[in-house]
């Protein structure tokens, strides 16, 4: 177990076509505390996989330093890098059994054979496949064969635990359980783990920290908590939490000395928390960010702004209000009590003081208090 | 403008028996959503409406009359498919017509004009009707075979999971789309569907299919509140709802649900109660959903001990799976909870909500305040 640390680390690949070249990692640095899981996520392409096949060895570096612990393992050979690889596609061996899959790089580096049933009769258990040491990996589940996959990443006792998309081929339930489990085996071991993922939920429940990426460029790293709660700019908004945040363009009005957002083709209007009084003037346009969640019906005392219901859709465990401010995406907000709204409905809102965003329309980057 | 009966249809592709027995009637104008897992046999039975699958035995009508010889294309039905389906070498705009076009039902080319531009605006797509397929991204791909299918005056609207491949963002917003422009279909529409999201919002009545068989048929208040059975109890809400063997005994009068490895013993209200002891069935279960799972970190009245199994913040809410004895339990909690995994936690259940079923059978016999729940509110 060790820190992983990457600095200013750069990917470039020549583009065929036009001789110009592109960088599918740009500027990328990252420092996991020992014992730390954290997720790298973003959508295809955004170079996440790049990046954790720099730290595997299995893509030469640019430019930059990765290293572990305090060893810099750019020019260190793939197996001497003490990683431990679990990718999406489990890729077992079909004629070995799960247990000599499990065995297989232990026996490869001529460990000791009862060293090596030590260690694979530690592990399996741990990851729920001591019943199946003897079954081939064409017997077994999709489930089942990610978590052998994952129990010969970690038979290595390795320093680092890097795991692609170990559970996007999974369908919905067993997606879950081995989520669970996983996160359990972390808890229970603490091996240093990078988790490369596209799904935002998966990123959330699994990692201490989650480094959000674009377009090769890391875009925020913080707590699960902190991204939602603080996003860096609007790709990070968007792309954190579901139902998404409503992000749309209005413009700053004051009247009679308050400051107020204004969907400008519905003349929709929501007072602006206090907070931003001295960020904000009558006539700028920014990009407002407010989540289904922290959007509140209020009575009618005049502080709240009327709209009218468009839609109303209960869901069972929730219930979702959509309001046409005249953009392109409606204006969402959940309510959680028991009562019943209609088509054509006035009802006034209010948005949550600390946790209504803006950001700025040409950058996208957030506009502090 | 039709109300559509399904009588007794069944279905085999060589061995599979796709449709056993299926009965249901959709009212005029009703908005109808076959819901089900892959598989099911949803699409089919939307094909047996629209006259593309012939059932083996069973009939299908339109209004009380029989349509089962009539062809596809004079049922005057309108149809949107999974994949779109549309004309590659057309644009928006000949894409649209086109149904207006077919030599049943020509139109003026002056009505074909005003129709389409209106149900292009209404989908959102009035500036790209002079653009191919090929331009246009998935979502406004959606919103062209949508658009195809509505403009029509058919007897039914049939659409089979037409949001299903749009990513989840753009699903959220045609689902809210769809559900606005209800009012205006003003036509009986059967959707088919395998995600129980659109299944509660866009539907007046939702049937619940699965192995060719129709589960149970209801309002989304009377699937929520009162499933069928376990099967439809699992298909609705998120996290999945909770299962667990419970013994229920009489204690100083009050009748409780007991669950394995424990012996805190948990009241149920009066008017389950009265329908549970007069119940022959030998073994039971009860079904609970994340929402109505509390915990607390110190002993308190009706609590049962236990165990953090799981922590999991997902923005603005955290799953916190607490293990009670060999079960789990999944509630719903603050997204800043912290707890350490393996510490001790109480777990707390709200009875108001617990569902009872038959351990055996799986079928559904009571909850509380059960007709007013359902009585569409």
């Amino acid at each position: 177990m060790a820190r992983l640390t990457l600095k200013n680390v750069f990917k470039r690949y020549r583009n065929k076509k036009n001789e110009a070249a592109d960088y599918a990692v740009n500027d990328f640095s990252l420092s996991c505390d020992d014992g730390e899981f954290v997720g790298i996520l973003g959508p295809s392409g955004c170079g996440k996989t790049t990046t954790l096949r720099m730290v595997a060895g299995l893509e030469e570096i640019t430019r930059g330093d990765i290293y572990i612990g305090d060893t810099l393992i750019n020019n260190l050979h793939p197996k001497d890098r003490n990683i431990g690889l679990a990718f999406e596609d489990y890729a077992l061996y079909p004629p070995l059994n799960v247990y000599e899959n499990i065995a297989f790089n232990l026996s490869a580096k001529g460990v000791a054979r009862e060293e090596i049933d030590r260690r694979v009769r530690e592990i399996a258990p741990l990851m729920k496949v001591d019943d199946l040491l003897e079954m081939k990996p064409a017997g077994l589940s999709g489930g089942q064969k990610q978590r052998v996959n994952i129990a010969r990443a970690l038979v290595r006792n390795p320093l680092v635990l890097l795991l692609d998309e170990p559970l996007s081929h999974l369908d919905g339930k067993m997606r879950q359980i081995l989520r669970t489990e996983i996160k359990r085996i972390h808890n229970k071991i603490k091996c240093t783990t990078v988790l490369v993922t596209h799904d935002q939920l998966e990123a959330m429940s699994l990692a201490d920290r989650i480094a959000i990426m674009n377009d090769g460029k890391l875009q925020q790293f913080g707590t699960p908590l902190e991204v939602y709660d603080n996003p860096v700019n609007v790709f990070v908004a968007g792309f954190i939490g579901e139902p998404p945040m409503n992000l749309m363009k209005v413009s700053i009005l004051e009247e009679s000395g308050k400051l107020f957002f204004l969907f400008p083709k519905k003349g929709i209007r929501v007072a602006v928390p206090s907070r931003y009084r001295s960020a904000l003037r009558s006539g700028m346009e920014v990009t407002l960010g407010v989540r289904p969640t922290d959007i509140f019906i209020s009575s009618d005392d005049g502080t709240g702004s009327e709209v009218t219901v468009d839609v109303f859709e209960n869901l069972g465990d929730e219930k979702r209000i959509s309001i046409d401010v005249g953009e392109e995406d409606f204006l969402t907000l959940m309510t959680e009590d028991e009562r019943r709204y209609k088509k054509g409905e006035k009802i006034h809102l209010r948005f949550h003081e600390e946790k209504t965003h803006i950001f700025d329309p040409e950058t996208g980057d957030r506009i502090q208090a | 403008m039709a109300h559509i009966a399904l009588e007794g249809i069944s279905k085999s592709f060589g061995k599979v028996q796709a449709l056993r027995n299926i009965d249901l009637t959709v009212r005029d104008r009703e908005f109808f959503v076959l819901f089900g897992p892959a598989g099911a046999g949803k699409t089919t039975i939307l094909k047996t409406v629209a006259g593309i699958e012939f059932p083996d035995a069973g009939l299908v009508r339109f209004d009380d009359e029989v349509v089962n010889l009539v062809e596809p294309a004079l049922r005057n039905v309108s149809m949107v498919f999974e994949n779109y389906a549309l004309y590659p070498h057309m644009t928006v705009y000949d894409n649209i017509a086109s149904p207006m076009r077919s030599p049943l039902y020509r139109k003026d080319e002056a009505v074909i004009k005003q129709e389409v531009q209106k149900v292009a605006d209404m989908m959102g797509i009035g500036s790209l009707l002079e653009r191919l397929p090929s331009q246009l991204s998935n979502g406004q791909r959606q919103r062209t075979a949508l658009g195809r299918c509505l403009v029509r005056s058919p007897r039914v609207f049939l659409m089979d999971e037409p949001l299903a491949h749009l990513d989840a963002k753009l699903r959220h917003l045609m689902r809210t789309e769809l559900k606005s422009m209800q009012a205006e279909f003003d036509t009986t529409t059967i959707y088919v569907t395998h995600d129980y999201t659109e299944a509660m919002s866009l539907s007046d009545r939702v049937a619940i299919i699965n192995l060719g068989e129709i589960v149970q048929i209801g309002s989304s208040d009377e699937i929520y509140y009162t499933p069928r059975n376990e099967f439809v109890a699992k298909l609705v809400g998120e996290p999945e709802i909770n299962l667990v063997d419970v013994d229920l005994v009489s204690r100083e009068g009050t009748l409780c649900a007991v669950f394995a490895g424990t012996d805190r013993c948990l009241p149920v209200n009066d008017d389950v109660a009265g329908v549970l002891s007069h119940s022959t069935i030998p073994k039971w279960r009860m079904g609970i959903r994340g929402l109505n799972v509390g915990y607390c970190f110190t002993e308190e009245e009706n609590c049962v001990e236990g165990s953090v199994y799981n922590l999991e913040p997902i923005g603005n809410k955290a799953i916190l799976t607490i293990k009670v004895g060999e079960s789990l339990f999944q509630a719903v909690a603050p997204n800043d909870l912290r707890a350490e995994l393996d510490s001790p936690i109480y777990l707390k259940l709200d009875m108001n909500n617990a569902l009872f079923f038959n351990g055996e059978t799986g079928d559904f016999v009571v909850r509380h305040n059960q007709a007013e729940l359902v009585r569409g509110r």
